[in-house]
């Protein structure tokens, strides 16, 4: 069947910020399915709120629209495009629950668009628990039994008769949240009335246990005239109970008869036919008993999602790509095998090797969250590894968490050995080991842990080889020991900690005894068809298929796992130094593990390992491929920790040097460049224990931050007030594997944070964005908001801002790219931080200038000028910016504390966002409004605003809350404010403050009584109050703006909302000059842009 | 691999007892082409059986059987090297089966007064196999007749067309197949090395249903005016996907329109 031409132009919509359970899996799917439809023809109009995304650059879709993904917003676009169709399948949950709303709403009919891909029908089926249920039912499948409760007094019953353990699943919530197991009674009453609190119906699916069983999962996808496929088969290593994202899982399936497995794959084509998804990929999960083998139909996602991506990464068939053809009409049989070239999509993957995920977890960061794991998604990431053996790539994607070789203590105790088999938690899989080094059988492990006793004995086969090598010592392994040993993914580092050795004389030992990997490709047929994409593994073997062409070649190191303060972000970086370097002419070849990224779709760069970033794997890349540049800076803090071995080893870096990075990174070095410089920061210290560190404190004078030496998004960082809190941040410090020293800051209070993201290629510089931060100091970088262009800095202090990044980037030599962050107090301009490589918030900047400044970065790497590039910029104060047309740009991010039940909600140095949206408008108050709608915490157009500000603000708070008043608000304030305000004639009614009797603001909060909240920082006296004000806001998703100048253009977006409507912009128009007329670096004149100002 | 798919399926040993290597070329070298073997009359029974077992409750996804009370369908199913499965499947269907040798003469068969004959699957080169293809062109048009690998090579030879090697075999669970039909796709199990030659089969008799879409070789035929059709797949995949088993359905409809 042909594709249709009935349909020209189709919508497609994004799944909006990073959040637990839907990462960068939907930029990738978004962004091939995007490419798809342009290469058949079709226009595409793209909306996500996501700035740090592939599918937003300009290129990728027709129109593209950064704007909220709100009912209203959305009507917007679809009013102004007028599209024939919306591909609701690609954007994960959120974007399929838009689409879903669109078309309820009666939107589509409004506009005449057409759903393609899935009917409304089939996404109701395939997504309302009972209804799918129902489904399986009629086509004579089993399910769990279960009902659906409305309240908890009638679930009690409902959980008896079931029996416990039960699970409880809330309705319409994303991965899984606020869903749990409950073994008994009392823990049923506390699971259920959170589980109904969580779901936006208020219902719950109180469910039969399949606790224990064998999960699967098959993606499949299907085509118009019925023909069904399975690309991936997908068994989970953790058995049911722990979520699907949660659990470390292989493919292709392991422990499955081909009866079993075929069982399974005819009940994935009846549940794909029943529920009615005509198109497309669908995942479907599975349940096996293994003493009875029943098996039961645990769900469907009637769309690509996170385990698709995987699917697609793990076999090399691009799930998403095709699934954008199959939508509007083009058969399975039509569509050629990118990889093979002559053969058809039209088949099932065969795979000779064995691909392993692993959750990336980040407990750490929020102390107080339950680390056992069950039926709500946590992790924040996850690593692919692909070995020939379940062994190798067990191995390689340990290794590719880039957690320390980690070893439970020895000898532990029988019973806290089983409890640890028994509960599953991030390290379980480290408990097997050492309860197999101890000696338990796998039989005795298989019943306490229910995993499948073939993965135990693969593990234990593992501890064979470590002890196999332990006994024959480093001077006496034989190559076959050491050939054993490598094929069983045990790498240099574990051998070397084996023998007690240092890494790198284990691994030359390995390259005398001539064993080095050889590369594999992932080619969708194990061989039977000559491949054309060079997607490669390493394996220890004979034969290699990288095919190395010699030729100018730049690899770029990628960011590894998802992490907070380490995501999408940098990928977007690295994909773009990718883009770039290809039109520059070179071949790039990329190195990276994560599998929901667009870095790691072979489509991006011309050649691709799918390798731990550890330095044994990178070094054996660099070793293969022979690169002329090696790029550090882009992926994060990951690649930088290799930088100086590499470089050691002669890999040769490109762009910045690592000792530049390194000198910025250490503090001594780094203040001495400051003072040479005459650039103020902070004063600060530096202690290794408690007494150093309190005496350093009052040296410095409080307030202090302290955090540990080299981190990253602000790990482990307090800010204390007092001296107490100096001491136990030292007591828990002193716990930290390795040791390190503590860094002591003087935290500068009521200061005004400004990022800047700036350019250089050794010479000259050029300014990409200055940011002025929109929420209180105090508040890490990456979780606060941010407007670029400045909204309330004056200009001398932003021409300072320029002439000390030109200083830095110029003193560091800076090749690439620079962020710096500063800290204005009184005028005066303190550097907190400069980091010589790619930081979090380029492609923000890049989204909002429409300059990609990763893509600038990579050629002036690869030796470009900037002076050549013919860069928009202008000459301010002597120093190149780029220039900012007459709109606003604000960034917002968002928090994953819906997921961690009874964790603290404080926002301080200790980064905790997962991602990020942006607004984008001809003015901040509406750019700020839009970015408050896309995070999820829509300004009001009325109700009650509750305003507490510091005496020092109070006058300039007047006009604030006065015009609010006039737009019909009811204000509350605490004592102070409400007496300013009461002064200057405005209503106003007075609450506690939480100290001072009930009920306080945030009894008013919890209540829902408040609709927005203005609380900027009074300071120590009131730092908690601030605390316990700021938690409640963000639980029940209120605005809570903590400056002014946020509070300002707050008020006067408000207004604007309730007058007249808000307008949304494609990218395409906004930079409509940059890609047509782009001003040379000197042909612009010394100007002097009046900055804006937001407060008169 | 690369060896493989620039010059073809070659002949090999397989060796873990320290043989040099060679030795054992040599050996793989003195070893027989497959192009003019006739294998099947080795692997055969040597004396009919019946057969009545059907395929185990895990995965039965066959076509349902005829309701109670009806009759069941006499089969004669020819072995070549026959796959159990097939017979499973085949009694699932509906029939009661006798198994007869490879070399079984098309009147003996017909002695039996089947409703239909099975042709089964079976190693080697088709074309020596001329007892088969001289019982096949008896029992073509008297009875209806259902072939699958080695049994579809045989008919393409009975019915005048040609079979040649392959480059490379299909062996494995994945091959997709399009029945020219429905334009609808199935994924099979496939392990031959000969083909039947599309183009060498009289057209206006014989009518190609099914297409392999990797190669485009040929996976499917039916005559035009006779009950006789057969794949080069094995849509009774054990192991496989069970995506082709809808043809025994066919060969039934087949026997019972054949029925007086």
């Amino acid at each position: 069947m042909p594709k249709r031409t009935d349909i020209r132009k189709i919508l497609i919509i994004g799944s909006g910020p990073i959040v637990i359970g839907q990462a960068c899996e939907f930029d990738y799917s978004g962004t091939q399915a995007c490419k798809a439809l342009r290469a058949e023809g079709y226009t595409v109009v793209l909306v996500n709120s996501n700035p740090a995304t592939i599918m937003t650059d300009p290129e990728i879709a027709d129109r593209t629209y950064i704007e909220p993904l709100t009912p209203s917003s959305l009507e917007k676009i679809v009013a102004a495009e007028r599209p024939d169709a919306v591909l609701p399948t690609v954007g994960g949950q959120t974007g399929l629950n838009a689409a879903v709303q669109l078309a309820e709403s009666g939107v589509l009919e409004k506009y005449g668009v057409e759903l393609i891909g899935a009917s409304l029908r089939a996404i109701k089926v395939a997504e309302d628990r009972l209804e799918f249920k129902d489904a399986c039912r009629r086509i004579g499948l089993e399910v769990p039994a279960s009902v659906l409760v409305g309240n908890a007094k009638d679930a009690m019953p409902v959980a008896e008769q079931l029996g416990y353990p039960v699970v409880i699943r809330p309705s319409f919530t994303l991965g899984g949240s606020g869903g749990s197991i409950a073994y008994n009674r009392e823990e049923f009453a506390e699971a259920i009335s959170y589980a109904l609190d969580c779901s936006p119906v208020h219902e719950a699916l109180v469910e039969e246990s399949v606790l224990g069983w064998k999960e699967y999962e098959l993606e499949v996808m299907r085509d118009a005239r019925d023909n069904f496929v399975v690309i991936c088969s997908i068994e989970n290593f953790d058995p049911m109970g722990v979520h699907t994202g949660d659990s470390i899982t292989v493919a292709p399936a392991q422990t499955l008869t081909d009866k079993e497995y075929q069982r399974m794959r005819d009940a994935a084509a009846a549940v794909i036919r029943e529920v009615g998804v005509e198109t497309g990929g669908s995942n479907i999960q599975f349940a096996v008993d293994p003493a009875t083998g029943r098996m039961v139909v645990i769900e469907m996602n009637p769309r690509v999602s996170r385990s698709s991506a995987l699917a697609s990464k793990a076999t090399g068939f691009p799930i998403a790509k095709i699934a954008a053809k199959l939508a509007v009409g083009m058969l399975l049989d039509e569509i050629p095998n990118d990889i093979t070239r002559k053969t058809p999509s039209c088949f099932e993957p065969t795979i000779d090797y064995v691909v392993v995920k692993i959750p990336k977890w980040q407990f750490e960061k929020f102390p107080g969250a339950d680390s056992t794991l069950g039926t709500q998604m946590k992790s924040v990431g996850e690593v692919m590894a692909i070995g020939r053996t379940f062994k190798e790539a067990l191995g390689k994607g340990i290794r590719s968490l880039e957690a320390a070789i980690w070893h439970p203590p020895s000898g532990p105790a029988p019973a806290i050995l089983r409890e640890r088999l028994l509960v599953p938690r991030p390290d379980r899989i480290h408990w097997i080991f050492a309860a197999l080094r101890e000696g338990m059988s796998t039989e005795e492990i298989h019943n306490v842990s229910k995993i499948d006793p073939w993965f135990i004995g693969q593990m234990a086969e593992v501890i064979a080889l470590e002890r196999e090598m332990t006994a024959a010592g480093f001077a006496g392994a034989t190559r076959e020991q050491w050939l054993a040993a490598k094929r069983g993914g045990l790498a240099d580092e574990e051998l070397a900690e084996i023998w007690r050795m240092d890494t790198p004389r284990v691994s030359a030992r390995r390259v005398e005894l001539g064993l080095r990997p050889v590369f594999k490709r992932v080619d969708t047929c194990a061989a039977e068809f000559e491949s054309y994409t060079p997607y490669l593994y390493s394996t220890y073997e004979e034969e290699d298929e990288a095919e190395v062409v010699a030729r100018p070649k730049i690899m770029i190191l990628g960011s590894g796992p998802n992490r907070i303060g380490q995501g999408i972000e940098f990928d977007s970086c690295c994909c773009h130094a990718a883009f770039a370097l290809k039109d520059e002419g070179y071949e790039t070849v990329m190195v990276n593990c994560n599998p929901e990224t667009v870095s790691t779709d072979y489509d991006t760069s011309d050649r691709l390992y799918f390798e731990p970033l550890t330095l044994e794997d990178v070094l054996e890349v660099i070793h293969r491929e022979q690169p002329t540049g090696v790029i550090v800076q882009f992926g994060g803090q990951t690649p930088l920790n290799l930088a100086l071995d590499l470089k050691a080893m002669g890999a040769p870096i490109i762009g910045t040097a690592p000792e530049s990075i390194d000198l910025a990174e250490d503090r001594d070095r780094f203040s001495r460049l400051l003072d040479g410089l005459g650039i103020p920061q902070p004063r600060h210290g530096i202690a290794h224990d408690a007494e150093e560190a309190v005496r350093v404190a009052g040296e410095i004078g409080l307030p202090v931050l302290v955090r540990p030496s080299y981190v990253l998004g602000g790990r482990a960082m307090v800010i204390a007030y007092d001296v107490e809190t100096v001491r136990s941040y030292m007591t828990r410090a002193a716990q930290m594997v390795p040791p390190r020293p503590v860094l002591i800051d003087k935290f500068l209070e009521r200061a005004t944070e400004v990022d800047v993201d700036a350019l250089a290629d050794g010479a000259d510089v050029v300014i990409g964005g200055i940011m002025e931060h929109i929420e209180e100091a105090g508040v890490h970088s990456g979780d606060s908001s941010c407007v670029l262009p400045p909204a309330t800095l004056k200009p001398e202090v932003i021409d300072r801002i320029r002439e000390c990044t030109a200083q830095l980037a110029r003193a560091l030599n800076v090749v690439g790219l620079m962020n710096v962050q500063y800290a204005i107090q009184r005028d005066i301009v303190y550097v907190l931080e400069v980091n010589p490589r790619a930081s979090r918030t380029v492609p923000f900047v890049s989204k909002a200038t429409g300059v990609p400044l990763a893509k600038v970065a990579a050629k002036l790497m690869a030796g470009r000028k900037l002076a050549d590039l013919g860069l928009p910029v202008v000459r301010v104060n002597g120093v190149l910016e780029l220039t900012v047309r007459d709109y606003s740009a604000v960034k917002s991010p968002v928090f994953p504390f819906n997921k961690f039940r009874g964790v603290d909600v404080i926002l301080g140095p200790e980064m905790r966002s997962t991602g990020e949206v942006m607004g984008i408008a001809t003015s901040f108050p509406q750019a700020f409004a839009k970015a408050q709608a896309g995070a999820g915490a829509s300004l009001p157009t009325s109700g009650t605003v509750f305003v507490s500000v510091n005496d020092r603000e109070k006058p300039t708070v007047v006009p604030i809350a006065a015009d609010l008043a006039s737009a019909g608000f009811h204000l509350i304030a605490t004592r102070g404010t409400a007496a300013a305000l009461q002064a200057a004639g405005i209503d106003v009614e007075t609450v506690f403050k939480v100290n001072e009797g009930r009920p306080n603001i945030v009894d008013w909060i919890k209540t829902g009584k408040v609709h927005m909240v203005i609380n900027t920082p009074l300071g120590r006296e009131s730092f908690y109050d601030e605390i316990s004000i700021r938690r409640a806001a963000i639980r029940h998703n209120l605005p809570c703006i903590t400056t002014l100048a946020a509070a300002h253009a707050a008020a006067q977006a408000i207004r604007e909302q309730q007058t007249h409507t808000f307008h949304v912009a494609a990218l395409q128009d906004l930079h409509r000059h940059r890609a047509v007329a782009p001003t040379t670096v000197h042909a612009a004149p010394e100007d002097h842009p009046s900055p804006r100002s937001e407060h008169a | 691999m690369r060896h493989i798919r620039r010059v073809g399926a070659l002949r090999g040993i397989v060796a873990t007892d320290g043989t040099p290597p060679d030795r054992l070329v040599e050996e793989a070298r003195a070893l027989p082409s497959m192009a003019g073997l006739e294998l099947a009359s080795g692997v055969s029974c040597r004396s009919p059986y019946g057969w009545s077992e059907p395929s185990i409750e895990l995965s039965r996804a066959a076509p349902a059987a005829d309701g109670e009370g009806q009759r069941r369908f006499r089969v004669v199913a020819y072995d070549f090297g026959i796959k159990r499965n097939i017979l499973r499947l085949l009694v699932d269907s509906g029939c009661d089966v006798t198994v007869v040798p490879a070399a079984t003469p098309a009147e003996d068969t017909l002695a039996l007064r089947p409703d239909g004959v099975f042709l089964s699957n079976g190693p080697g080169d088709p074309e020596p196999v001329t007892y088969a293809v001289e019982a096949i062109r008896k029992l073509a048009g008297r009875v209806p007749i259902f072939g699958i690998c080695l049994g579809h090579q045989l008919c393409g030879l009975a019915l005048g067309g040609r079979t040649f090697k392959l480059k490379f075999g299909h062996h494995g669970s994945n091959h997709p197949v399009k029945d020219l039909g429905t334009g609808k796709v199935e994924i099979t199990a496939q392990n031959h090395g000969f083909a039947v030659d599309p183009h060498s089969l009289p057209s206006s008799e014989v009518e190609v249903t099914h297409v392999n879409l990797n190669d485009g070789t040929n996976e499917g035929m039916r005559h035009r005016s006779l009950p006789l059709f057969s794949v080069q797949y094995h849509p009774e995949a054990s192991p496989g996907p069970h995506d082709a088993r809808y043809l025994f359905g066919r060969f039934i409809e087949m026997m019972r329109a054949g029925r007086p």
